[in-house]
């Protein structure tokens, strides 16, 4: 037998699949044969497709093969086995869509600025690795079982483009895809990712989807609307986008009506992720120094000493034992 | 400990390149004589099970066979490699394309050797391949009706086993965007920007691309193929980069440039289209038998390999059989078992 051959037998029985959760689950439990230890095997199908290996497939294993950061999952190893395709993924309980609707849980603001600072810092790293990830909603950010949050699904990354190179603009679910993409926009960059993570914020605070649009044309409506009509002198060139259309005026209403309880703080964070003119929306790194900054003096007592304030407790500890548990078993569908 | 994630900013993460953090810096890295020794064990091992191969068919055929060397594999890849280029240009594609490619043929040929798979096919899926991770992919069809004598089944057979060698890391650091950083660099530099015409910049370029048909790449950084090629045209301008860059270094770093110089000017051509017609006509004769489709060694590993599936089928059968007569319909213990014993089949395509 080929080494290579060998090589993906050895990997093969590393893991230990579980039974499946669910009927056409894509995703499935498994563990370490040797530890024990639980995993989540996806396993993908290559034979029905034309061109081989499929791009969704391919951009995923890429990526998670450079990625290692404690805020994106972790690709623990990639075997094949006859037409399959099995990527083994760190086992991760939950994931913020599913905590956004389980209505008996309790944000508080610490939890959801919690989130979002580790959305920021995975999303810088993968920022930093010149990575677009072009797919951020909550679903897509996974939490495991001791709150860390994971960004997942790289099925639709890409590389920053090189400065003149076009790049697709039908990504991102619509529902966070920046206005920049809704106007046909082929030249973009990681302020993309940062719109997305503005609604994704906006949405944990809500418990709703943000600017839920019912067609392109209507998400455009929509994050109007809730935004305000853009000038061309607060996003100068939109209109010479190549899809670009008018959609109507609407006035800026003050996010304070909509997000009543929401801290000045928290307020600034989320409007700089969703300025309309995509060089002045904020970065990962300075959302992720912003965050810093506001949990500063908190810090401080952590370095101190003190007792940890409340709101540094595991964001996941005031879910009740019983929801904990079916949330093991429940998988999610990658779609 | 339930994490704090606040208290720490990106800054202070331990500091190491992205380069370092890379995939093509843990496992694709090499001295120059690792590299001889894992061609010569590989073609060894080859050479030894090919023999056996022929003599299992028939006692004594293998006495007369010229078995290529490590030597004769490497330069007949080198061919392959010139090919690559050539059918890049032919659908214009990206540098990236080609960059990748190769590097893929070359990663492939630390893992295999030629007498179980041909250049030829395997460069045809490289290079698809990498038009898929480059993120410039075109259809399967539209690939092969532009290549002649090719069919699609010719690129997707090896697919999987290319990725496999590959070890799945697909993403690659190349010299040439490397030297394109230095380009960038330079042009701050005092009193050099009146030297810099661009068809200097396309002279050191393809001294890069000369450097694709050596094994610079498994041996050194990126940017390090793109200082010498660079060198090579600026030699002045490439000190000060390195003394403006890296001040603590120079002298190591100069020793590098110049073992890099010297690579790609020795070993950087084409090889002789004469000297790798004679290796491939004898690869013909020497070929592993259970890899070429049709030939008496290639059944019989069929037939082996169908009659453990069909067995495999059929134990199978007879556990759901077993089951379902215990009163589980839904074979729990089956599962339980098959988890104990670590038998889990992951041939199964009953799980979709």
């Amino acid at each position: 037998m080929d080494a290579v051959e060998k090589a993906n037998e050895e990997r093969q029985r590393r893991w230990v699949k579980d039974r499946k959760v669910g009927e056409g689950a894509l995703l499935r439990p498994g563990r370490e044969a040797s530890s024990g230890r639980k995993v989540a095997i996806k396993k993908i199908k290559v034979g029905q497709f034309k061109d081989g290996l499929d791009m969704s497939a391919i951009r995923e294993v890429k990526y998670l093969r450079e990625l290692k950061h404690q805020n994106v999952i972790e690709l623990l190893d990639v075997f094949s086995s006859k037409t399959n395709l099995n990527l083994v993924l760190e086992f991760l309980d939950s994931d913020l869509e599913m905590i956004i609707k389980d209505r008996t849980l309790v944000f508080l603001p610490a939890d959801i600025k919690s989130w979002m600072a580790m959305t920021f810092r995975g999303l810088e790293f993968c920022h930093r690795n010149f990575i677009l990830h072009r797919d951020l909603k909550p679903n897509n950010l996974l939490i495991a079982s001791d709150g860390q949050l994971k960004i997942a699904d790289f099925g639709l990354a890409r590389d920053f483009a090189d400065p003149g190179y076009k790049m697709t603009c039908q990504v991102i679910t619509r529902w966070y895809r920046p206005p920049e993409l809704l106007f046909g926009s082929r030249y973009y960059s990681s302020a993309v990712d940062i719109w997305s993570v503005g609604c994704i914020f906006a949405e944990l605070m809500l418990r709703i989807p943000y600017l839920p649009g019912e067609s392109d044309m209507d998400q455009l409506k929509t994050i109007f609307r809730a935004l305000g009509t853009p000038t061309e002198e607060e996003w100068p060139g939109h209109t010479k986008l190549p899809d670009y259309v008018p959609v109507g005026q609407f006035p800026k209403p003050p996010l304070r009506d909509l997000f009543t309880a929401a801290s000045a703080d928290t307020l600034n964070l989320l409007n700089k992720c969703l300025i309309y003119e995509p060089r002045k929306r904020i970065t990962a790194r300075d959302a992720s120094l912003l965050i810093f900054h506001i949990f500063y003096p908190v810090n401080k007592l952590l370095f101190s000493g003190s007792q940890s304030p409340l709101f540094l407790r595991n964001p996941l500890s005031n879910i009740p034992l019983e929801t904990t548990k079916m949330r093991r078993t429940t998988f999610r569908s990658t779609s | 400990m339930p994490s704090v994630p606040t208290n720490d900013l990106p800054a202070s993460q331990p500091k190491i390149s992205l380069y370092e953090g890379s995939t093509q810096f843990k496992n694709w890295r090499y001295s120059a004589d690792q590299l001889k020794h894992i061609r010569r064990t590989l073609n060894e091992a080859a050479v030894a099970a090919i023999r056996k191969t022929f003599e299992t068919d028939e006692p004594g055929s293998s006495t007369g066979v010229a078995f290529l060397n490590a030597d004769e594999e490497l330069l007949l890849v080198k061919l392959y490699i010139t090919k690559i280029t050539q059918l890049c240009g032919h659908f214009r594609f990206p540098e990236e394309v080609e960059a990748t490619a190769i590097t893929y043929l070359k990663r492939f040929y630390l893992k295999n050797t030629v007498m179980d798979w041909h250049p030829k096919n395997v460069m045809l899926t490289a290079l698809f391949l990498a038009t898929k991770t480059t993120n410039n992919p075109i259809s399967l069809e539209m690939y092969t009706t532009h290549i002649p004598k090719t069919a699609p089944n010719d690129v997707l057979d090896l697919e999987f086993l290319v990725a496999q060698s590959l070890g799945f890391e697909f993403a690659v650091w190349h010299a040439y965007r490397a030297l394109w950083g230095i380009w960038l660099d330079v042009q701050n530099f005092p009193g050099v920007t009146e030297k810099l015409e661009t068809s200097l910049y396309d002279a050191a370029l393809n001294h890069v691309r000369a450097s694709r048909l050596t094994d610079v790449e498994l041996i050194y950084s990126p940017s390090q193929i793109a200082l010498s090629a660079f060198s090579l045209v600026f030699p002045d301008v490439a000190s000060q980069w390195m003394a403006l860059k890296s001040p603590h270094e120079v002298s190591t770093l100069s020793t590098i440039v110049d073992d890099i110089k010297s690579i790609i000017t020795t070993h950087g051509h084409p090889p002789s289209v004469e000297s790798v017609r004679e290796v491939d006509r004898r690869l013909r004769l020497c070929k592993n038998p259970e890899k070429v489709v049709g030939s008496k060694a290639y059944l019989a590993r069929k037939m082996d390999a169908e009659r453990s599936a069909a067995e495999k089928r059929n134990k199978k059968a007879v556990e759901v059989q077993k089951a379902m007569e215990d009163g589980d319909p839904f074979g729990n213990e089956l599962a339980e078992k098959r988890g104990l014993a670590g038998l889990v089949d992951y041939d199964d395509d009953d799980d979709d």
